[in-house]
């Protein structure tokens, strides 16, 4: 996942490739996921989240929908190869 | 190795991993753990792999001795530089340069760049928490596929 100044540059850069615009995230919901992903990683008991775990995690940052869900096998774009 | 302690091991080799990053800002390959910990390097590899089946770590393509990523750290220089006091960490994306200070519970300085026109983009995290910066980050592959090529995701 990339860092763009604008969403502008996104458009500009998923263009240049023939990319979807895929979903556009915000600082503070960034840093939200990067607290509860890895507060504790450098804990005894540290792992990665479970699929479900994660789904609810977007959830808390209003990221929600098949894109989100890693059980997903389709993401609802007809642009998806 | 007996399977009542593999469990403990394998905690025991990413702990040191982690705690390797931590304190170098360096991953350490199969033999540095494997001289930490003291233990037989068949050991800490049958641990590199069982720890990459839970996605803790990802191997150096082609090398399984070395690290590329133990998320958020990655083990070889990226577009995400992460300062911290006096050390640079790398990040393997714009999610991971925030898990760094968010590991260490330190304040950092993210130097990154945009994605499309190469324009630094600098993000600080100061206080527990990143300062506003205007910027966007773009999740080009869905969840379900992140580790399908996790290299590129």
């Amino acid at each position: 996942m990339l860092l763009f100044r604008s969403e502008e540059n996104v458009a500009a850069w998923c263009g240049a490739r023939g990319n979807p615009v895929r979903p556009l995230i915000r600082l503070d919901q960034l840093w939200h996921l990067a607290v509860t992903w890895y507060a504790n990683r450098l804990t005894v008991d540290s792992r990665r989240p479970g699929p479900d775990e994660m789904v609810a995690i977007f959830a808390e940052v209003g990221l929600e929908g098949p894109f989100w869900d890693p059980k997903a096998d389709r993401w609802g774009s007809a642009a998806e190869p | 190795m007996g399977s009542g302690a593999g469990m403990d091991f394998d905690t025991a080799v990413k702990l040191n991993i982690y705690d390797t990053l931590a304190r170098t800002a360096r991953a350490p390959a199969t033999h540095d753990v494997a001289a930490a910990l003291r233990a037989p390097l068949a050991d800490v590899e049958a641990a590199f792999r069982r720890l990459h089946e839970k996605r803790l770590l990802v191997p150096e393509p082609g090398d399984p001795s070395r690290i590329r990523m133990a998320p958020p750290f990655s083990g070889v220089e990226t577009p995400f530089r992460v300062r911290i006091e006096d050390r640079v960490y790398y990040g393997n994306c714009a999610w991971d340069a925030l898990g760094i200070p968010a590991a260490l519970h330190r304040d950092a300085v993210v130097e990154a760049t945009d994605g499309h026109t190469g324009e630094p983009i600098v993000l600080a995290v100061r206080d527990g928490r990143p300062v506003p910066e205007p910027c966007v980050t773009h999740f080009a592959v869905p969840a379900a596929r992140w580790w399908e090529d996790i290299l590129h995701t």
